[in-house]
C-alpha cells in the first residue's frame, strides 16, 4: 500500500461529521440554544470524538493495527460517552429534558440496561465474525458501517455512564451500587481483553491478512508484529481500562463520603426522636 | 441513657447452650458463629503445626550442602504440602475464624445471616484439609508445588494420587470459602444494627465486605481449574495437556487469576485488623477512614489486572510483560496509602506497647520490606534474573508472614480476652514477639542474598558454593527459632486458658461494639446495642462529652 507519512493521513467522513453536528444541535437544543455555562466537557468530548474518527489513529486502526483500533474504541466508549453525559444541563424550560428525565428514570430503575449497553457493545463488535464482516464493509465506499460503529460506541458509552453521572442527581444509582456496576463491567472487559490478548493469531482474519500483506512488502509503520499488535489491543482493553473504571470508582466513593454529612445529620435526628431517650 | 432495643430475629436461631452436656457433639453440631469461629481458629492452629513441622524438615535438609536427610520425592511432597497448608488451611481458616467470630459482634448482630451455611462452610474447609492430608496415607502427597503447575500436575508426570487429593481437598475448601463469603456479604449488608450506616461500620468489617466480593470473583477460577485438572487426570481430558491439544499455560492463567487476588484475600482482612488495633493502642481515631476503604476497593479492583506478573518468565512476550510490569508497580500505591494512614494514626498518639501493637508496628516494617522486594520483582529484567530463586521465597514470606501472620498474631493478642474471657500473659507475649521477629528475619532476610546469588528454590540439595552453606544454616537456625516461638505461643494460650487472669469486658478501652458484650460473650450476643453515631460507638458511649460526632461539628442535643 502506497501512503505518505502517517501523520498526514487525515480522512474526512461526512456521516461521522453529520453525527457530531447532530449531537451539537441536540446539546444546545436541550437548553433552548442559550449560552451554556459549562461547555468544557461537551466540547472536549466532541473534539476527541471527531479527532479520533478523522485522525491518523483511525487510519492506523483501519489499515494496520488492531491496537490503534482498540484505542479508538476505548476512548470513545469510556471517555467521550461519559463526558457527554456529564455535560448535559439539567435545568431547562424546553420539553427535551422531559425525555431526558424519562430516560434517566428508565436507566435508574433498570441500570442493567446501561451496563449491558456498555459491556455488550464491546463484546458485540469483537466477535470474530462480526469483527471481520464490519471491517470488510467499512472499506466499501459510502458504507454506513463506520457511522454505525462509531455511533454505537458513543451511545453505548453514554448509556453506560448515565445511571452514574446522568443530569439528574436523584436518578443516580447509589454510589456503592455504582462501584459494583463498574467492578463487574471492569471484570467483563478484562475477560474480553484477555481473550483477545491470548487468542490464536488467526482469530481476527482482517489484521492477519493485513499483516501478511505487510510482510509481502506492504508498509508496517511501527514495525509491530501481528502477535504483539493483537496482544497490545487486548491489553489496552484489559489494563488501562481497569484504571479508568477504578478512577470512576474512587470518584463515586468520594461522592458518597461527601454526601455523608447530610445523611448523618438526618439519621441522628431520626435516632434522637424515635429511639434514644436520656435520663 | 436508654439503649436501643435490638430487634429479635423473626425465626429463632437454633438452640445452643455452651453449658450443654453433649461435649464434643455440641461443638460438632454447632451453628453459633462464635463456636464456628473458634473451630476455624483451632483448625488453623492444627495445620500451622503440621505445616510448620513440614518446613522444619525441609530446612533441616537444606541446613548444609549436599545433604541426604530427605530424598527428593519426600522433599517435593513436604514443600508442596507446606505451601498449600499455610495458604489454604492456616491463613484462610484463621482469617475466617476471626471474621466469623467478630463480624456479627462488630455490627450488633446475634449471628450470621445463614447459620447453617456458616457451619457448612467450616466443615467443608475442615474436610478439605483432612482430605488433603489423607494423601500421605493414600500413596503420596501432592508434589508439584503449591501452585501445582501443568504439565507437572498431569498424570504422566505425577502418577501418585497426591494431585487428585490436592484437587479434591482444595475444591472442598474452595466451596466452603465461597459460601462463607456469600454469607458475610448478606450478614454485613442486611444484619447491621439499624443505627449503623455503612459509613460508621468498623474498618475490619469493611475490609471483610470488600474481601468477600474479591473471593466471590476469584475463587471460581481456581475451582474450575481444579475440576478441569481432575477431568484431565481421571477421565483423560486434555485441558492442560499440549500433546492432546490443550494448553499447559492455561493452568497458570486460571491459577493466577485466582492466585494473585488470593494474595489480597489474605491481606485485606489483616488490614482490617490493623485498622482496629492502631487506633485503640494509639488512643486516636483512625487517620483517613475513607482512604482506607477507598484503597481497599482499589486493591480489590486492581487485583484482577496484575496476575500475569507471576508469569513473566513463561514467554508471553514483551508487550504483555510491559503492561503488567506497569500495572504491578501501580498496585503498590493503594497499599502505600494504607501504610501512611496507620503511621499518621500513630503520630501524636499515646501509644501503648502491648504485644498486639508491637506486632502491628513490626508489620509496618516487615510488610514494607516484602512490598519493596515485590516492586523490584515487578521489573521484568529483575524478575527474569530472580524468578524461581530464594529471592522470591523471601518475598512471599515477608508478605505472608510479615503481613498476614503478624496481623493474625496482632488480632489474636487483641481479641483473645474477648474470645476466651482470659488475658494472655503480656510478659511471655513479649518474649514470643521478639523470638518470632528475630527468628523470622534470621530465616528469611538472608534468603534475599541466597536468591541473588542464584540459589534455585525447590531443589532438595545444593552444591557447596561460596556462601551458600552458611547462609542456609543461618536460615535454618532462624526457622527453628520461629518454631520455638510458636511452641511458646501454644504454651501461652494453654496457660491463659487454664490459669490466665480473667478478662474484663473492655480490657483495652476499645472502640467497637464487640467490647460492649461480656468476655466471652453470652450465647446470644446482644440484648441491647448501644447507639451508633460514628465509627467508634463504644468510645462515644463511654465518653459522651468527648464523642466523635460532637467534634465533627454535629452538635446533637440529647433530651
Amino acid at each position: 500500500m502506497e501512503t505518505g507519512p502517517i501523520i498526514y493521513q487525515w480522512h474526512f467522513d461526512p456521516f461521522i461529521l453529520a453525527l457530531a453536528m447532530c449531537i451539537v444541535y441536540l446539546y444546545y437544543k436541550i437548553d433552548g440554544f442559550r449560552q451554556q455555562k459549562d461547555i468544557f466537557c461537551f466540547w472536549t468530548a466532541i473534539s476527541l470524538f471527531v479527532l479520533l474518527e478523522f485522525s491518523p489513529l483511525h487510519f492506523l486502526g483501519m489499515h494496520y493495527y488492531f491496537s490503534a483500533h482498540m484505542l479508538t474504541h476505548v476512548v470513545v466508549l469510556l471517555i467521550c460517552g461519559p463526558l457527554l453525559v456529564i455535560s448535559i444541563p439539567n435545568k431547562s424550560p424546553s420539553p427535551t429534558p422531559k425525555n431526558l428525565q424519562i430516560l434517566s428514570s428508565l436507566l435508574y430503575k433498570h441500570a442493567w440496561l446501561g451496563w449491558f449497553a456498555g459491556v455488550g457493545i464491546m463484546w458485540f463488535w469483537h466477535f470474530p465474525v462480526v469483527f471481520d464482516a464490519s471491517f470488510t464493509a467499512m472499506n466499501n465506499h459510502f458504507s454506513i458501517i463506520p457511522l454505525l460503529h462509531a455511533a454505537s460506541m458513543l451511545i453505548a458509552g453514554m448509556l453506560f455512564s448515565w445511571p452514574l453521572f446522568g443530569p439528574f442527581k436523584n436518578y443516580h444509582i447509589h454510589p456503592l451500587s455504582g462501584i459494583v456496576y463498574l467492578f463487574t463491567a471492569c471484570t467483563s472487559c478484562s475477560l474480553l481483553g484477555l481473550l483477545i490478548a491470548f487468542a490464536p493469531l488467526n482469530t481476527f482474519h482482517y489484521y492477519t491478512n493485513l499483516s501478511n500483506s505487510m510482510n509481502m512488502g506492504g508498509l508496517n509503520p511501527w514495525g509491530l508484529s501481528v502477535k504483539s499488535d493483537q496482544q497490545a489491543a487486548g491489553l489496552i482493553m484489559w489494563v488501562p481500562c481497569c484504571f479508568v473504571y477504578l478512577t470512576a470508582c474512587i470518584y463515586l466513593l468520594q461522592r458518597w463520603f461527601r454526601e455523608s454529612g447530610i445523611q448523618k445529620n438526618n439519621q441522628l435526628v431520626k435516632l434522637n426522636t424515635s429511639l434514644i431517650e436520656h435520663d | 441513657m436508654k439503649l436501643i432495643l435490638l430487634p429479635e430475629p423473626e425465626e429463632p436461631i437454633p438452640s445452643l447452650s455452651v453449658s450443654h452436656n453433649q461435649g464434643l457433639l455440641q461443638w460438632i453440631s454447632s451453628v453459633d458463629h462464635k463456636q464456628i469461629g473458634i473451630m476455624y481458629l483451632w483448625l488453623s492452629v492444627i495445620f500451622l503445626v503440621a505445616g510448620g513441622i513440614e518446613i522444619l524438615l525441609v530446612r533441616w535438609q537444606l541446613a548444609v550442602p549436599n545433604n541426604h536427610f530427605l530424598n527428593p520425592e519426600v522433599f517435593n511432597q513436604l514443600f508442596t504440602m507446606h505451601g498449600t497448608t499455610m495458604i489454604f488451611f492456616v491463613a484462610m481458616p484463621a482469617i475466617f475464624g476471626f471474621n466469623t467470630y467478630l463480624v456479627p459482634l462488630m455490627i450488633g448482630a446475634n449471628d450470621m445471616a445463614y447459620p447453617r451455611l456458616n457451619a457448612f462452610s467450616f466443615w467443608m474447609t475442615f474436610f478439605g484439609g483432612f482430605l488433603l492430608y489423607f494423601s500421605f496415607l493414600a500413596g503420596g502427597a501432592p508434589d508439584a508445588g503449591w501452585f501445582n503447575y501443568a504439565p507437572l500436575n498431569e498424570y504422566n508426570y505425577s502418577s501418585s494420587p497426591g494431585i487428585d487429593y490436592y484437587c479434591s481437598g482444595l475444591l472442598l475448601s474452595g466451596i466452603g470459602t465461597v459460601t462463607a463469603s456469600a454469607n458475610f456479604v448478606v450478614t454485613i449488608l442486611k444484619y447491621r444494627v439499624n443505627s449503623m450506616s455503612l459509613k460508621q461500620m468498623p474498618l475490619f468489617v469493611w475490609m471483610m465486605l470488600i474481601n468477600s466480593f474479591l473471593i466471590l470473583a476469584a475463587f471460581p477460577s481456581l475451582n474450575a481449574a481444579l475440576v478441569m485438572l481432575l477431568l484431565d487426570r481421571q477421565l483423560h481430558a486434555h485441558f492442560f495437556s499440549a500433546a492432546g491439544g490443550g494448553s499447559a499455560i492455561l493452568w497458570q492463567h486460571l491459577f493466577w487469576l485466582f492466585g494473585h487476588p488470593e494474595v489480597y484475600i489474605v491481606i485485606l482482612p489483616i488490614f482490617g485488623i490493623f485498622s482496629e488495633v492502631f487506633p485503640v493502642y494509639s488512643r486516636k481515631p483512625i487517620f483517613g477512614y475513607a482512604f482506607i476503604i477507598g484503597s481497599g476497593m482499589a486493591i480489590a479492583l486492581l487485583a484482577f489486572g496484575v496476575w500475569v506478573h507471576h508469569m513473566f518468565a513463561t514467554g508471553l512476550g514483551n508487550t504483555v510483560n510491559n503492561f503488567f510490569a506497569a500495572s504491578s508497580m501501580l498496585i503498590g500505591i493503594p497499599t502505600g496509602v494504607k501504610i501512611f494512614n496507620w503511621l499518621a494514626t500513630m503520630h501524636g498518639g499515646a501509644i501503648r506497647f502491648k504485644v498486639s501493637m508491637m506486632f502491628a508496628i513490626a508489620f509496618l516494617i516487615e510488610f514494607t520490606i516484602g512490598g519493596l522486594s515485590g516492586i523490584s520483582a515487578a521489573l521484568v529484567p529483575i524478575d527474569w534474573q530472580l524468578t524461581d530463586t530464594y529471592y522470591v521465597v523471601a518475598h512471599i514470606h515477608y508478605v505472608f508472614i510479615g503481613g498476614t501472620l503478624f496481623g493474625l498474631f496482632s488480632g489474636l493478642f487483641y481479641w483473645f480476652p474477648k474470645i476466651s474471657g482470659r488475658m494472655l500473659d503480656e510478659k511471655l507475649g513479649k518474649w514470643f514477639f521478639w523470638l518470632f521477629v528475630i527468628g523470622f528475619n534470621t530465616c528469611f532476610l538472608v534468603q534475599h542474598a541466597l536468591g541473588a546469588m542464584g540459589m534455585a528454590r525447590r531443589v532438595y540439595s545444593y552444591p557447596d558454593l561460596p556462601g551458600w552453606g552458611i547462609l542456609n544454616l543461618i536460615s535454618t537456625v532462624g526457622g527453628f527459632i520461629m518454631a520455638i516461638a510458636v511452641g511458646l505461643l501454644v504454651y501461652i494460650i494453654i496457660k491463659a486458658l487454664k490459669t490466665g487472669e480473667k478478662a474484663l469486658r473492655d480490657p483495652w478501652d476499645a472502640n467497637t461494639l464487640e467490647w460492649t458484650t461480656s468476655s466471652p460473650p453470652e450465647l446470644k450476643n446482644f440484648d441491647h446495642v448501644i447507639p451508633v453515631n460514628g465509627a467508634r460507638p463504644f468510645r462515644d458511649f463511654k465518653r459522651p462529652d468527648d464523642a466523635d460526632w460532637k467534634k465533627n461539628g454535629q452538635q446533637w442535643k440529647i433530651n
